[in-house]
């Protein structure tokens, strides 16, 4: 996170990781579609190579809050692939929050356990437990022959301590949810630390809720956020 | 720019970068040119900082007559300070009006709320302004009318409106040019950044892997100097157990009888042989430590090898294994330890009758042969290089043999073909391990052949030295 006092200017630095092909430059396409008006940058994708990404796609999306604090995030995706390690771990810098975007197909059980191993350790080589970093999991493409079922990922979910969201990138479903998901958890660990609130006037949720209304979701916080897996049914707030 | 790189966040998070960065100024002036020929009024592109980064130097014939006269300049002067004073707010072009009547326009180049330089392109005129303002006839006595009012009337006229869309226009021109160049400027950071990352990471592990070797050369050292000191203390009371048994066979303490002087006799050889065993293992530790030295001289091989037949001629005819010798004739001289030599062969023929059964045949040869045709390398023939000449020691036995897979190991200190405890032949398993390391003091080779049908030769090559001037 970078504030600046002079300018009322805060950048937030979001991080989608995941195995390789889970759907990460996907995730961001969607974000970058859904995004309407002037709030949108453009989109970087960053030397692919077959279609993979080779550095990281990065995707800026500037709000202006009402109390006059404008607020950049900026959203990059990490390659997935695991030489590319010394990338990875140069992108997840600085970091404040992670969306952790893994493939629902069973057969990729050991490849995302292996990149969430990978996650862990990349934020332990910058000394930051991933107990402290805000983060989400989402189980990406739900419309794949032998995913796991949504009862299995919901009782997996329901031992864990992340918000975990289902998605079909490609089809632009559950990603801003996630998103959202995302910035939210992201904006109470930052509020936690800097007291954004009370420096600036800054109204967070109204701020999140904004941006889900540029992303497309005319809705409550609440409901988009009961959108994780376990919660719709119990239907409460985070 | 600055000399350290910046990182990833530094260019995406802080937006630390300059419009310098992004854009190659030649492929900007072309730009800035290409627009100037399409509307006919000059551009001019600066950075935040300030400087000019693209500009074509076309000047309106109207200023370049001004500036033949003082007043004129000064005017001049006064608008293009003006024109660079102003300071565009972001997205809001702002107007300058020139001593002409015309006026400039200059806008700020933002990217992501970030603004990197500005444009300012001008003068032009209204299509409306028929007469130029009263003031410019004034600037100077010496300027004349007509020709000022010739001049003034080629100035471009552009109406604001159109002029609004053109300003449109390059600002997405920009913005794309912006963008690509900090995708690339992105790009090549992260490059470098991940290569330094990758390499910090080799580092580490190199510097693990030196560490690790460092202490394993560290136990070697210490394993050389235990076995030096353990040598050297088990030889100090076995000079003792084999003087005093000499002493009582030689009859100092009485008169020794029968059986006891059988006794006797295999105490004191057995001693013997222990003070063998410990000798080697000296001469290990020494030739390791690198402490053993080596004195060279003139010496014939073919003298060499007479002796070492000679002395194990009495060991091979025990055995019933023949003992032959061949040696080239008008063979050079080598130069070189003579005693240690002698030791190598001595070990490597020994050896030979040790592992030959009864009837089998150990011959020992000399000949001449040229190094350079050995290592296969012809870089030294055509550099000039003199061919080395060396001589080459063969010792051939038709005993078991040794198998391909096991040739390079025999020479490792303490290693045995057959290491069970039942095997039949003896021996510390030093030395080959000795040998090999004399004959590497004299910068020669020794490697082990198969002898047709059956048996092992073992080869050594000694180059041959003159003394040193």
């Amino acid at each position: 996170m970078q504030l600046d006092f002079a300018t009322r200017e805060l950048t937030i630095k979001l991080v989608y990781y995941g195995p390789a092909l889970s759907g990460k430059t996907t995730n961001l396409q969607a974000l970058h579609e859904a995004a309407v008006g002037d709030s949108k940058g453009r989109l970087m994708t960053l030397d692919t190579k077959d279609d993979r990404t080779l550095f990281f796609d990065l995707l800026p999306l500037n709000f202006k809050d009402v109390s006059g604090l404008s607020v950049r995030l900026k959203v990059f995706t990490v390659p997935g692939q695991v030489i590319h390690s010394a990338t990875r771990r140069l992108v997840v810098q600085g970091a404040d929050g992670v969306a952790f975007v893994a493939d629902s197909r069973e057969s990729e059980t050991d490849t995302n356990a292996e990149a969430f191993v990978d996650l862990r350790d990349n934020l332990k080589a910058q000394g930051i437990a991933l107990e402290n970093m805000p983060l989400v999991i989402q189980f990406n493409k739900r419309d794949m022959p032998g995913a796991r079922s949504e009862s299995d990922i919901a009782s997996d979910a329901a031992g864990g301590r992340e918000p975990v969201y289902l998605a079909v990138a490609t089809k632009g479903q559950g990603v801003v949810e996630c998103f959202i998901g995302l910035l939210h958890l992201t904006w109470q660990s930052i509020e936690k630390q800097h007291g954004l609130g009370k420096k600036f006037g800054f109204d967070g949720e109204g701020f999140i809720e904004n941006v889900a209304e540029k992303l497309g979701r005319h809705e409550a916080l609440d409901r988009i956020l009961a959108c994780r897996v376990g919660q719709a049914r119990l239907g409460g707030k985070s | 720019m600055s000399d350290s790189p910046r990182s990833l966040n530094d260019i995406a998070i802080s937006q630390d970068f300059e419009l310098e960065d992004l854009l190659d100024r030649p492929a900007l002036v072309e730009m800035v040119h290409s627009f100037e020929v399409l509307f006919g009024i000059p551009l001019r592109v600066y950075s935040a900082t300030g400087a000019l980064l693209a500009d074509t130097g076309a000047v309106p014939s109207l200023y370049k007559y001004l500036e033949t006269t003082r007043g004129g300049r000064t005017a001049v002067q006064n608008v293009i300070v003006e024109v660079r004073r102003s300071k565009p707010d972001d997205g809001v072009s702002s107007q300058v009006r020139c001593i002409s009547g015309g006026q400039y326009l200059t806008t700020a180049i933002v990217y992501e709320g970030h603004t990197l330089g500005r444009t300012i392109f001008g003068p032009f005129l209204s299509p409306e302004v028929q007469e130029p303002p009263a003031a410019l006839f004034e600037l100077d006595p010496a300027l004349e009318r007509a020709e000022l009012q010739a001049h003034w009337a080629g100035l471009s006229r552009l109406s604001e409106e159109y002029c609004k869309r053109i300003d449109q226009h390059l600002r997405s021109t920009l913005d794309l040019l912006v963008f690509s160049g900090l995708k690339a400027h992105l790009a090549s950071s992260m490059h470098l950044a991940s290569v330094r990352e990758s390499f910090r990471e080799l580092g580490d592990k190199n510097k693990k892997l030196q560490q690790a070797y460092d202490r394993l050369k560290e136990l070697d050292r210490l394993k050389s100097n235990f076995l030096a000191t353990v040598s050297h203390e088990l030889r100090t009371p076995l000079t003792s157990i084999i003087g005093y048994s000499e002493m009582l066979l030689e009859g100092i303490a009485g008169e020794i009888v029968g059986e006891q002087r059988d006794f006797l006799q295999t105490i004191h050889e057995k001693g013997e042989q222990l003070l063998g065993l410990i000798k080697s293992l000296l001469d290990l530790s020494k030739l390791e430590s690198g402490t053993m030295s080596v004195r060279r001289e003139d010496l014939a091989a073919g003298k060499v090898i007479e002796d070492v037949v000679a002395t194990l001629t009495p060991t091979a005819r025990k055995k019933g294994v023949v003992l032959s010798s061949s040696v080239e004739v008008d063979l050079p001289g080598l130069f070189a330890d003579g005693e240690r030599l002698r030791q190598v062969l001595l070990n490597l023929t020994e050896n030979a009758i040790k592992f030959t059964a009864q009837g089998g045949v150990v011959s020992v040869s000399a000949r001449v042969v040229s190094l350079s045709s050995d290592k296969g390398g012809s870089g030294g023939v055509l550099l000039g290089a003199a061919r080395r000449l060396a001589i080459e020691f063969r010792v051939s036995d038709t005993g078991i043999g040794i198998a391909e897979e096991e040739r390079e190991r025999v020479f490792d200190a303490f290693y045995q073909v057959d290491s069970s405890s039942t095997r039949e032949a003896g021996g510390t398993g030093l030395g080959l391990s000795i040998v090999k390391r004399l004959v590497d003091s004299h910068d020669g080779t020794v490697r082990v052949e198969g002898n047709e049908p059956e048996g092992t030769v073992f080869v050594v090559t000694i180059p041959i030295k003159r003394a040193a001037s």
